[in-house]
């Protein structure tokens, strides 16, 4: 019993306190933008290529959640014609992912900040609950980096993403950015126009990650079939940091509730 | 989903736990509505002395509640709107605690509003969603669909908290956000209804970053129309509303965060923490501009100082985190009232005065508390209603204290409940008559009488149970198999209660035993799964008694456990997304993955295995219950179906499947929160499944009087079985009479009982059979043997009128309960349950209703439900009234005749109202359109279709009574006046208990008519009867031969 109570008084701070320093470390990566005063934020930039064929080259800088550049390039298999791509100046891409993965830390980071040292647990199932909470937001922020968004094609052709770049992208191209791990991903579908008097057997694709050649859709009135599909992608550094820290974390938790459950035969019927 | 089961809740002594996340007090400031960690809403009646009691808890989400709203405007609907962590939402009723609408989306909501332009908009208004998601989600409040976004075009991040700014000045409704980021945006809501109903994409009118992370609310000044409050977790703000520029900002001390604010009047604003302190300021003006200066430094603005007026705060009980909320109303009677709700589950109120002033010295004031109240605090102050449902037992046997039930499962087809109790002992007793115990007074015979065996072989706290014959027939249906803290697994013989084997596992307590999948075909299936609190999974073989693997190398809980079938491979899912797959053969650890992998592998073998555990951890517990309570009713029905069939054609061959279809009406539930340990249990009536059984087994009964007697016996023969079923009831088995009586006195030793269980109905022994009904019992002679299942039914029947007659409202109306109908007393009030589609389920708590029933005096048990209920049941009769005229005759022979056929009449009653009532709730949109009779009138016609399984035999009687369910002109009547409760939103169970005391009412009365004036006729023509009983003549009188064909 007495263990039990150096356990809610000791333990679990000095678990609690870890499990802030690590998140706050993980939270730095996420280089929150501090709203106007704090200056900008620092532009890294990635380069997205394949090592074999250099069919498509991207050069992405991003500015915490967001992508402020992009310059795509791309050899179009069958004329060997280079294509180039840029953001236009005024236009940047939020990625989704990021933002709400540091948003889900930060919580996580103000659920435990509220449990100061001076804070006295008086049950086990208190803890519990609080790792139950942060748990739930480090799942969700590890989450959101680990499954990207499942899309659609229509939904891709008509997402914002189209219509950000100068030149305008051309009709049969189709561009996405999305985090998958550690690594920031560029897919380009090329497209080609399905006639009405095909005889190909026409059946939408529906949501995935990755769509592969011959994947059919219709947008505005039109059929098309993804012709081919090239896929780049970068690690960012930063990112596979906060991934580690979240598993730690995790881990963390889990183990903390599993000591308090260890005694679970001493707590008192009413929790309070 | 038709919805004919009535629950009534058993509680123990200690209260669900309820972690307050979200409270809020309705507009009429009668309600407190709390949402909880574990899932479940809870109401509590806020009375006009701002005294606290908690009346009903919700069950229905299976995560931890984020938010609460009003979903309509509250004067028309008393509808709230929850939201929780997994996305679900639902809109109650929290008067009726009926669920009326529920969705699931893919957003995590932290706060909603409710807004509602009558003038320009359809539809019962919208719900503004701000959470997990970028900007603000438009939600239908009538179909939780979502309608539209108010989307940013810059910066666009999570909202942190909102609120709507209706400006009379400015003519204009807009939404006032702050994001995660500290951006302040605002959205035009009534210039924007039409591009909103439109669909057109609609952007923010303004966006200015602020100067403050963590924004925790943001509250517009209606007094001033000018001051926007920000509150965020390090400091609060005010700014001016005109062009944003900061007026003043007040830090808060050390150690504190604050968690949101209100203003209270012009100037005066009321800031809380997140450690339930409160704080009162009035803002001060200074030219002399002791705080800041506006951003550009171009004007010294007008600039304002807080000054501190009072404060408030809590001593001890602390418990983090508080949520507290504020309500300002002006209007009389209304208070300005602060609310906080703790991880602990504790309300606390303060009232706060209208002119909040400071004491006299300039010190700020403490407010002192004004009423503070946990739900456990309503189970002590009603002890005898928060009972368990062993408690009984347990206090019986050599005075320990009573055991905390900490796991309990219901086998329904021995009708036999098994309770794993705090210090180790299981309770292995007979369901029904467990819960009449419980529930009913004046039965302490059966009380002392209750067959019962007790398993002792846990050290510590039993934590899971397990019946695997339940749900598969390749398990040996003795065994029962129990899960401990001292982690140990023991297999008992239930019907012995011998220790069949023990398996040591030495790995922390059991959290679940489970059954292993059907189509696993390795070694005679006698396989069962238990996971144990070191997140290892066990495999056990109780034919063979040895445990097969042990696989132990889980980090994290397991949520999902497969079988591969073919590689006899075990499959561990778990918390972390990881997969282990185990060779069961040798126990070796084969692979582990993470990841996309891991995904794969469980969804691959999805379709092709079982999918076994995915209720699996105490997470889940909720959804588990929800998904039986729902299923249990619906399978059970359909099964019961079948088995019904089946007992009618093989009835005299075979009484094992006689009475297994005793479990179809009633059935108990256990039911554990999570992070409990206690476990509450709820027992659940199927009216319908009941009347149907009721209708039946009167027809049964009469076949067999039939065939036993000649005509002019068949009077006589018809009364003594009636009496027979009557009696019966309490001596429970007729089939031994004279051996019985030696057993009489009871045998308590630990392991003994008198297990009348239904494998062994022969033996089944009349300990609690009574001397007194020694005379009706020579009556018994010719009796079937088929009728066991009879008696439970009507037992079932009363049991449920019981819990439902307003008891204490007339003396004589209890009289002729309990001698005539022998309906007995309860012992206290019972908590009713409310179970609404979907398997959202409402469960009133003890002590319910003090605040509503002062009317009736002294007296030992009061169950009405409230006042209402008089005035319903008066109108009800006015409503029937003519009906009775027209058949004042064959009705008295109803009522003269047989006691037990008053009993059918007053349930299938009940179980017609249930109907009515059930029906608008699937189609309360059409309530006005004119095919709205149609589906009541399909439904008369069921049940007219029921009638006819009547027995001819009662003739006119027969008739009278179908002319009662036909749709005539006093049906309709009846169905317009229920159709009208439905829509005062009266509670099933008030619209029930009206109807109960109504037609006992009536009954009485007609009663009373006949026994004056048929006495002297009945003495004359049947004096030898009217002797039989001296106790009653009026008794006898109605078992006279009354004029049938």
């Amino acid at each position: 019993d007495e263990e039990f109570k150096w356990l809610l008084q000791e333990e679990v701070h000095a678990v609690l306190k870890q499990l802030q320093d690590i998140l706050k470390e993980a939270s730095h990566r996420f280089t929150l933008p501090t709203g106007g005063s704090g200056g900008a934020v620092k532009q890294e930039n990635f380069v997205l290529s394949t090592s074999g064929t250099d069919q498509v080259k991207g050069v992405l800088t991003l500015q915490g959640d967001a992508l402020c550049q992009a310059d795509v390039n791309l050899k179009m298999p069958r004329n060997n014609q280079l294509l180039h791509f840029a953001f236009r100046e005024d236009k940047q891409w939020k990625l989704q992912q990021i933002q709400d993965a540091r948003n889900h830390v930060n919580q996580a980071i103000y659920l435990l900040m509220n449990r100061d040292v001076n804070y006295q647990f008086k049950t086990g199932s208190e803890v519990l609950k609080l790792m139950d909470a942060v748990m739930l937001q480090l799942s969700r922020a590890r989450n959101r980096l680990t499954t990207p968004a499942t899309l659609t094609l229509p939904e891709i052709a008509s997402s914002g993403l189209t219509k950000m770049f100068t030149p305008a992208l051309p009709p049969d191209i189709l561009v996405n950015f999305y985090i998958n791990l550690n690594k920031l991903c560029l897919t380009v579908y090329q497209l080609h126009v399905l006639q009405p008097s095909t005889t190909k057997n026409f059946k939408p694709a529906g949501g995935s990650i990755l769509h592969n050649p011959g994947a059919m859709f219709e947008f505005g009135n039109q059929r098309y079939e993804v012709s081919h599909v090239h896929k780049v992608e970068c690690v960012v550094p930063w990112l596979n940091d906060a991934l580690v820290f979240f598993t730690v974390s995790l881990q963390l938790c889990q183990q903390l509730k599993d000591k308090i459950s260890v005694f679970s035969s001493y707590w008192n019927y009413r929790p309070y | 989903m038709k919805v004919s089961v009535q629950a009534v809740a058993v509680w123990g002594k200690i209260a669900p736990s309820h972690s307050i996340t979200a409270v809020m007090i309705t507009d009429d400031q009668q309600t407190i509505v709390t949402g909880s960690q574990e899932g479940q809403i809870c109401l509590w009646d806020l009375s006009s002395e701002l005294k606290i009691s908690s009346k009903e808890i919700l069950f229905g989400h299976t995560a931890s509640v984020t938010c609460l709203a009003k979903a309509r405007e509250f004067e028309k609907q008393p509808y709230v709107v929850s939201a929780t962590e997994n996305g679900e939402m639902c809109v109650w009723n929290v008067t009726s605690g009926q669920c009326i609408e529920n969705a699931k989306l893919p957003y995590r909501h932290t706060a909603i509003y409710y807004y509602h332009c009558s003038f320009r908009m359809t539809g019962e208004g919208w719900l503004l969603c701000c959470g997990e998601y970028q900007d603000v989600l438009i939600i239908d409040a009538k179909t939780l669909g979502v309608l539209h976004t108010l989307s940013s075009s810059q910066s666009s991040d999570w909202i942190n908290c909102m609120c709507i700014v209706h400006s009379a000045r400015i003519q204009e409704d807009s939404l006032v956000a702050v994001s995660v980021s500290g951006v302040l945006k605002v959205w035009d809501l009534s210039s924007s209804l039409n591009s909103i109903q439109e669909r057109q994409s609609v952007c923010e009118k303004e966006s200015k970053s602020l100067d403050c992370i963590n924004c925790r609310a943001v509250r517009f000044c209606t007094y001033t129309e000018r001051l926007l409050l920000v509150v965020s977790s390090t400091c609060w703000q005010v700014y001016d509303y005109c062009d944003f520029s900061l007026l003043c900002t007040e830090f808060c001390k050390s150690g504190q965060c604050f968690a949101g604010g209100e203003v209270l009047a012009a100037y005066r604003l009321i800031i809380w923490t997140e450690d339930g302190h409160s704080y009162i300021y009035q803002l001060l003006n200074s030219r002399l501009s002791k705080s800041i200066y506006s951003a550009d430094g171009k004007v010294m603005k007008e600039t304002v100082y807080p000054h501190l007026l009072c404060f408030t705060g809590v001593k001890e009980n602390k418990s983090f985190p508080f949520v507290m909320g504020f309500v300002n109303e002006r209007k009389e009677p209304f208070y300005k009232v602060l609310f906080s709700g703790e991880a602990s589950g504790r309300i606390t109120l303060w009232h706060v005065p209208d002119v909040p002033v400071s004491t006299f010295d300039g010190s700020p004031k403490e407010i002192p508390i004004t009423a503070t109240w946990s739900i456990q605090d309503n189970f002590d102050k009603h002890r005898s209603m928060s009972e368990g449902i062993i408690d009984h037992l347990c206090a019986s046997r050599d005075g320990i204290k009573s055991a905390v039930v900490s796991s309990s499962v219901y086998i329904p087809s021995l009708d036999k409940l098994v309770c794993g109790c705090e210090n180790g002992r299981i309770f292995v007793t007979v369901g029904l008559k467990t819960a009449r115990a419980r529930l009913l007074e004046n039965i302490s015979s059966v009380k002392d009488n209750l067959p019962y065996k007790v398993l002792n072989g846990h050290s510590s706290r039993v934590t899971c149970l397990l019946y695997p014959h339940d749900k598969s027939v390749r398990f040996d249906p003795s065994w029962l198999l129990s899960g401990g803290q001292d982690s140990v697994v023991i297999c008992w013989d239930i019907f012995t209660g011998d220790i069949l084997h023990q398996f040591s596992l030495q790995s922390g307590p059991v959290t679940e035993l489970l059954r292993s999948p059907e189509n696993y075909r390795l070694k005679d299936n006698n396989i069962v799964c238990c996971v144990c609190s070191d997140h290892s999974v066990a495999i056990l073989h109780l034919q063979k008694r040895v445990c097969l693997l042990h696989a132990r190398k889980h980090l994290f809980p397991v949520k999902k456990i497969k079988f591969d079938p073919l590689e006899n491979l075990l499959i561990v899912g778990c918390e972390d997304d990881s997969v282990y797959i185990w060779e069961i053969e040798t126990g070796t650890l084969e692979r582990h993955e993470t990841g996309e992998t891991a995904k794969a592998i469980l969804t691959s073998t999805e379709d092709s295995e079982d999918l076994m555990a995915d209720a699996l951890l105490p997470v889940s517990q909720e959804s588990k219950r929800n998904k039986n309570a729902g299923q249990k009713h619906s399978s059970s029905y359909k099964h019961g179906m079948v088995f019904y069939n089946l007992t009618h054609n093989e009835k005299s061959s075979d009484k094992l499947t006689d009475t297994s279809c005793i479990y179809q009406p009633f059935t108990i539930l256990p039911v554990k929160t999570k992070w409990t340990n206690a476990n509450f249990h709820i027992l659940l009536f199927d009216l319908e499944k009941l009347e149907e059984l009721l209708l039946s087994s009167q027809l049964n009964g009469l076949k067999s009087s039939n065939s036993f007697h000649s005509y002019d016996t068949l009077e006589r023969a018809k009364s003594t079985t009636e009496k027979r079923v009557l009696t019966l009831k309490r001596i429970k088995t007729a089939g031994s009479i004279s051996p019985v009586d030696g057993q009489v006195d009871t045998v308590s030793s630990n392991q003994v009982c008198r297990d009348n269980s239904a494998a062994r109905p022969l033996e089944e022994s009349g300990g609690m059979k009574r001397q007194k009904k020694m005379k009706s019992s020579r009556k018994i002679r010719m009796q079937p043997s088929s009728n066991i299942d009879v008696n439970v039914t009507t037992d079932t029947a009363k049991l449920l009128l019981s819990c439902l007659l307003p008891w204490g409202v007339d003396k004589e109306i209890d009289n002729l309960c309990v001698r005539r109908l022998d309906i007995l007393m309860l012992q206290c009030p019972v908590s009713f349950g409310l179970v609404s589609n979907d398997n959202h389920l409402s469960l009133m708590l003890p002590g319910w209703k003090c605040t509503d029933c002062c009317v009736l005096e002294e007296c030992a048990v009061i169950n009405l439900f409230s006042k209402r209920v008089l005035d319903l049941s008066n109108k009800y009769l006015a409503a029937t009234e003519g009906q009775t005229g027209m058949k004042d005759g064959p009705e008295n022979n109803v009522y003269g005749t047989k006691g037990l056929e008053t009993v059918f009449f007053l349930f299938s009653r009940i179980a017609l109202i249930n109907r009515i009532i059930n029906i608008p709730s699937t189609i309360t949109g059409e309530i006005e359109s004119p095919q709205k009779p149609e589906p009541i009138y399909d439904k008369w016609r069921n049940v007219e279709a029921g009638t006819p399984s009547f027995p001819s035999f009662y003739g006119e009687l027969s008739s009278s009574k179908s002319r009662y369910h036909s749709p005539d002109s006093g049906s309709v009547s009846l169905l317009k006046l229920i159709y009208c409760w439905s829509d005062q939103s009266i509670k099933i169970i008030e619209a029930m208990q009206a109807v109960l005391l109504a037609e006992v009412q009536r009954t009485m009365n007609t009663l009373r008519k006949t026994a004056i004036c048929r006495e002297p006729l009945a003495i004359v023509e049947n004096g030898s009867e009217a002797t039989d009983t001296p106790i009653g003549s009026h008794i006898c009188n109605m078992y006279a031969p009354t004029p049938l064909i």
